[in-house]
């Protein structure tokens, strides 16, 4: 009798105290019919939105004046016109080679002497042929035992920081821009440096893998032997030709390339997951040109300051453009613990790239709105710009170019035939693929509609967001001259950019009006929720109490 | 010890929150230092580095040397063997010194990759960026000294490439009494790993831990009373 009362109370009461949020909407308009609408949460009244304030300068100002052009060491570098620019101490030593420059160029640079060495002019043409460059493996947005922020940050976007994973070139020092900074250096950033080298250097390439996980470096789509003069694998594939490069170890591929093109360069092991982690960068073979001397390192791909003889010739800029996307799932296992072995449970099996896609979409390492400051290509009319495209990422690319109908010169580095170039606005460019672009910027109604801020990106729809917010994604634009202001920034004519500069607009954290309920009302949502909870579970007691003596009885 | 862990954390928060706001002024200020005209008394060459060696200029409150020391450290990934969830390593994590002496560190590195021993938080106004460094290129020895400060104090000793501190690279050095002890130094002292944030699905859970509790409850109080 007492369980029967118990049950009736019990049903009654979680009847009453149901959260209404669950209520099918049907009931729910149906109640509403009867009594109302529901008063507890209000449409609140119209304001005007506060705009989130600013934390960082939408173009912050170029104090070192790097974005001049200028003559270090003897090298011409060519102005950016863009916001923020390279380091010009590290571009020189990039085309000098670090053993060839000063101490102070070094110091400037950040690079150790042997970061990038130049040696003998081979077939006499007055440019060094021997080519040794040293990578290491920075993490960027790294766990730490002692922190819940990440180490070494490198935001692709305003507050964005997934777990990286870079070639960097040999640099000394502190990770940090000091000792009162959490924010990575210059040099170690996404993606992994452009590597431009002349057909028929003698190219090694060491990786020192200062990385606590084994790493090696494939070459994809450049000429390399498949054995190393030693009789040593060279083919950075662990399940082909060698064993990788362990966490404190060295290692040298040897090359000497005899065709030319845009090629890609990536660690082979466990590709599912390290090529994806930002272990990707361009891989140039430039012609081999008389006084040829290149700039063999481009930080962050981009703009490249100091061009190649055979550029010279036929264009008036040159752009690397490497596009990828990262899933954050898979980039912030890093985060999660400390502990390499976990770490390695995670990437081998844990995360499973067939059941996965990514959340951000980045050129040059950067999401809009910072992918604005870095990889704008900025024209005067009428110029020849040659944009050497990668997509690194494992999802394709549908590369639009606004206002311009670009020429594919160039297929994964090989040249086609003048009459089967194909000249149009949206290429397609699956995993790995190269295309080089010449954009003409004559107004000519085909190859440009005009000077003007003409957007260039993919046209995937999630490409052009940041974890499914719009705008963001691999957004860039081609700006003439008379749309750029002197610090960079281009001049537009629509929104105001700045509210995409605050962390809170990615983070869905953003609201268009007051719909947030008060605190004192989500703790009487949470009571309710557990008194709900409670009589649910009289009601429970209370039957099996009922039924437990017919159970018994029956036996 | 547990009042103490998470105020530790409101600090380093704290921290990390003044060093990301003030970012755009450091950026500035501390590039024009280091590309500037800071680097008098460093050594750099294809061995490695050495930053603010100091032999015989006495810090503050120090009237003369009171000891001389000399350690030598390796470095490398068989230092981190025996600690658990570490890849790099050096041969000793815990150095210390009466305050005033002056200590000089011979660093071996017996990897095939550069590594550091960077010290922080020495004054400023003897050594820049407050820090003492020696950094080693592959199979290379380099050595320093400095003189330390009169304070009782524990300094931080690390490798400063990207996560070689936070996978075994991380030391202590101890002045006369010492400071407060560093976190997550190998074999000296334990890892600090904060929890992660509670998912989101916890109030879900709080009901049907509820649930479950009111059930037994209630079964136990009417199986007593009928
Ligand atoms: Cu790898
Ligand atoms: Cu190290």
């Amino acid at each position: 009798m007492r369980a029967v009362i118990m049950l009736v109370l019990g049903t009654v009461l979680s009847a009453l105290l149901f959260p209404p949020q669950w209520y099918p909407p049907k009931l729910r308009f149906t109640l509403a019919e009867y009594f109302g609408p529901p008063a507890a949460v209000s449409t609140p009244n119209s304001t005007m939105m506060a705009m989130p304030e600013l934390t960082e300068p939408m173009c912050p100002e170029d104090l070192l004046g790097w974005r001049e052009a200028q003559i270090i060491e003897g090298v011409s570098i060519a102005a950016t016109l863009a916001c923020v620019a390279d380091n010009p101490y590290a571009i020189a030593a990039f085309v000098k080679g670090t053993n060839n420059v000063s101490t102070d160029t070094l110091m400037r640079a950040g690079l150790t002497p042997d970061a990038l060495v130049k040696g003998a002019d081979l077939d006499g043409d007055g440019d060094p042929d021997e080519i040794h460059i040293r990578l290491e493996i920075a993490e960027l947005n790294g766990g730490s035992p002692d922190s819940q922020e990440p180490t070494a940050q490198y935001a692709i976007a305003p507050g964005i920081t997934p777990g990286m994973w870079v070639f960097v070139p040999k640099s000394f020092g502190m990770a940090t821009e000091n000792f009162d900074s959490v924010i990575a250096k210059e040099l170690l950033r996404s993606p992994s440096p452009a590597i431009r080298v002349e057909q028929g250097d003698r190219v090694f390439i060491t990786l020192e893998n200062t990385h606590y996980l084994p790493h090696t470096i494939h070459f994809h789509g450049v000429d390399h032997p498949f054995l190393r003069a030693d009789g040593e694998g060279n083919d950075g594939v662990p399940m082909a030709s060698e064993l990788p490069v362990e966490a404190g170890q060295a290692r040298t591929y040897e090359l000497t390339p005899r065709s030319t093109g845009t090629a890609f360069y990536h660690c082979h092991v466990q590709p599912q997951s390290h090529i994806l982690m930002g272990l990707q960068g361009m891989f140039i073979v430039e012609e081999n040109r008389p006084n040829n001397t290149l700039q063999s390192m481009n930080i962050g791909a981009g703009q490249v300051r100091v061009v190649s003889q055979a550029s010279r010739e036929e264009y008036d800029q040159e752009y690397d453009l490497q596009y990828t996307d990262i899933d954050s799932a898979l980039n912030n296992i890093i985060q999660e613990t400390n502990d390499p072995a976990r770490i390695q449970d995670w990437l081998h099996g844990g995360y499973n790239l067939a059941s996965s896609h990514s959340d951000y979409y980045t050129v040059n390492g950067r999401s809009f709105p910072y992918s604005y400051r870095e990889s704008l290509i900025v024209t005067e009319p009428n110029e020849r710009i040659r944009l050497r495209v990668l997509n690194a990422g494992g999802e394709g690319l549908a590369l639009h170019t606004h206002g311009h109908k670009a020429t594919a010169t160039h297929l994964d580095g090989v040249a086609q035939a003048e009459q089967s170039q194909v000249t149009r606005d949206v290429f397609w460019l699956a995993s790995a693929q190269r295309i080089d672009l010449l954009l003409n910027t004559s107004n000519d109604g085909t190859h440009s509609y005009g000077p003007g801020v003409w957007m260039l990106h993919d046209h995937t729809g999630r490409g052009t967001t940041n974890n499914g917010i719009a705008p963001g994604g691999n957004m860039s634009a081609i700006v003439y001259r008379d749309f750029i202001d002197e610090n960079g920034w281009p001049i537009t004519r629509g929104e105001d950019l700045g509210m995409f500069f605050a962390p809170e607009f990615y983070r869905r954290d953003l609201r268009f009006g007051e719909l947030e309920p008060s605190s004192a009302w989500s703790l009487f949502l949470l009571l309710r929720l557990l008194g709900f909870a409670l009589a649910l579970g009289l009601v429970l007691a209370s039957i099996v109490q009922i039924l437990m003596p017919l159970v018994r009885g029956r036996r | 010890m547990r009042a103490q862990g998470s105020l530790r954390v409101c600090l380093l928060v704290a921290l990390l929150g003044i060093a990301n706001t003030s970012y755009a002024q450091h950026e500035a200020h501390e590039q024009h230092d280091q590309h500037g005209d800071s680097h008098q008394g460093m050594q750099f060459d294809s061995k490695g580095m050495v930053m603010n060696s100091n032999v015989d200029v006495l810090p503050q409150n120090c009237s003369a040397i009171s000891e001389d020391l000399a350690f030598t450290v390796r470095a490398g990934t068989d230092y981190a063997i025996k600690n658990a969830g570490r890849i790099f390593g050096f041969s000793q994590y815990e150095f210390r010194a009466k305050p005033c002496a002056r200590v000089t560190v011979t660093f071996i590195n017996e990897d095939q990759v550069r590594h550091q021993w960077m010290l922080h938080g020495l004054p400023r106004y003897l050594y820049a960026q407050g820090m003492f460094h020696l950094e080693a290129n592959a199979g290379e020895t380099v050595s320093g000294a400095f003189i330390v400060p009169a304070d009782d104090a524990t300094y931080l000793v690390h490798c400063d490439i990207t996560q070689h501190m936070e996978k075994g690279m991380k030391a202590q050095f101890i002045v006369g009494a010492g400071g407060e002890q560093l976190w997550s130094v190998p074999s000296v002292t334990a890892d600090f790993n904060i929890e992660k944030r509670m998912p989101y699905g916890a109030y879900m859970l709080i009901g049907i831990v509820a649930l479950i509790s009111a059930a037994l409850i209630s079964f136990r109080l009417l199986g007593k009373n009928s």
